[in-house]
């Protein structure tokens, strides 16, 4: 199995990277940049959650929701229902976005971002009004991307794992 | 039989238990915000928390303009100068004026002895953060309830409204943009002085409603806040109609207008914070 599951990654690495996460979505973000900014809250929550199911799970993924609510002034928990969700989703296919390389595992992250920001468009259409355009839709691609650049990151960084079983 | 949690002899509940638990937990925060808005500590709280990550991370930003500005050619500096210059003159001009008929109209006033306009005083603010606009589009401003802000204030930049004050934070505030949807100002046509309430249609544009078929409109009409809602003071510019239709299903006109201020770019506002009003004798 991958290295992650045996050595204990420390707490601080795991608290670290979603601070930074946070951070990034604070910056005066605006236009284009805006438009297709990923996610970076929810890659960094669900990348955990892949890799450390036992420390970061429901609980975070509710609470950064809620600050995700908080940072575009939406209805509170609309967000975390939404990575409520998403954590399901990687926990369902875990064992099977754990034997893939970090294309395959993109490819299937695509379609849990997609319900994730699905969910939120629905809550928001149901508790607050219509939406505005489909252009909701557009920061999956960036998350996307986003974690196929960690993955391969992760991977890289840990060296052994995927490269040496295949 | 999927155990996706893969913890092999786990006690508690399983994840699609846990799952419901959040769900439900989820359902009760959204329900307590939007019909009792009961969490508005929480989104203080947030705000105080995320506030300082915020002003330093816009330093960076603003540096690369300055040193952007700083690159700006000399010539284009120069016919910048020029254009002001001409304006600055046909403005001391119109200001003479304007001296001459605020000193009028004060005399007038004391005569018929009408309680004088409250001033206004404004705050500068300036833009601190921007949400995705998915719902409702907000923005958020670096000045709060410490600089007597509250909820309801009008906020305008150099080109016309901007929105309005819905939330107040200590040390920051979010201003719902007039584009917003749902979001109404009444204002009236400057050209005919007819009255109408525009409302935001979400994206950056804005629509005019309940206009009659008969209206007189025209494209690149101004509409100015109309000051009837006691919100906003009259006059401020609002939006320019660009596109006049007619429907043979419905009464009403269809009128797109665009705002005038810079929703998307303005990174220095105004926030008009109505002086008390002073009961005079």
């Amino acid at each position: 199995m991958k290295r992650t599951d045996q050595s204990p990654v420390s707490w601080r690495r795991i608290l670290g990277t979603l601070a930074f996460a946070v951070l990034l979505e604070q910056m005066p973000w605006s236009g284009v940049a805006l438009l297709v900014r990923p996610d970076f809250v929810l890659v960094g929550v669900l990348f955990w959650a892949l890799h450390q199911p036992a420390r970061i799970g429901f609980g975070a993924a509710f609470f950064f929701g809620l600050l995700a609510d908080f940072q575009d002034g939406a209805v509170f928990g609309q967000h975390a229902i939404a990575y409520v969700v998403g954590v399901y989703l990687v926990l369902f296919l875990r064992l099977r976005l754990m034997q893939f390389d970090a294309m395959r595992q993109a490819v299937q992250l695509f379609p849990i971002l997609l319900t994730v920001q699905l969910t939120v468009l629905l809550i928001g259409w149901l508790a607050v009004n219509p939406p505005g355009g489909l252009a909701i839709l557009v920061p999956v691609a960036g998350s996307t991307v986003l974690w196929y650049l960690v993955a391969v990151f992760a991977q890289q960084w840990h060296g052994r794992g995927l490269q040496e079983r295949a | 039989m999927a155990t996706p949690g893969q913890l092999m002899f786990t006690r508690g509940l399983g994840p699609t238990a846990r799952l419901l638990i959040w769900l439900l937990a989820g359902l009760a925060c959204v329900a307590l915000d939007t019909r009792y808005h009961a969490l508005d500590g929480l989104r203080s709280g947030f705000s105080l928390l995320l506030q300082p990550a915020r002003e330093f991370l816009r330093a960076p930003v603003d540096v690369a303009t300055e040193l952007g500005g700083f690159f700006t050619r000399h010539r284009l500096l120069q016919k910048e100068r020029d254009a002001l210059l001409a304006e600055r003159a046909e403005l001391a001009i119109r200001l003479n004026t304007a001296n001459e008929l605020a000193r009028e109209n004060a005399e007038l006033r004391s005569l018929i002895e009408l309680q004088t306009r409250p001033g206004h005083q404004t705050v500068h603010a300036a833009l601190l953060y921007q949400g995705h606009n998915w719902f409702a589009q907000r923005i958020t401003l670096d000045q709060g309830a410490g600089a007597g802000l509250r909820s309801g204030l009008p906020v305008l930049d150099a080109a016309g409204l901007v929105g309005q004050l819905t939330r107040v934070f200590p040390g920051s505030s979010e201003v719902t943009l007039v584009s917003s949807p749902e979001q109404l100002t009444p204002v009236f046509i400057e050209r005919t002085g007819q009255r109408g309430l525009a409302a935001g249609s979400g994206r950056g544009r804005m629509e005019l409603r309940f206009m009659p078929t008969q209206t007189d409109l025209r494209e690149g009409d101004r509409l100015l806040t109309s000051g009837i809602d006691r919100v906003y003071p009259a006059g401020i510019p609002v939006a320019r109609v660009t596109r006049v239709s007619r429907s043979q299903s419905s009464p009403y006109l269809r009128v797109d207008c665009e705002p005038l201020a810079g929703l998307d770019r303005s990174r220095a506002v105004l926030v008009m914070v109505a002086e008390p009003q002073v009961t005079t004798q």
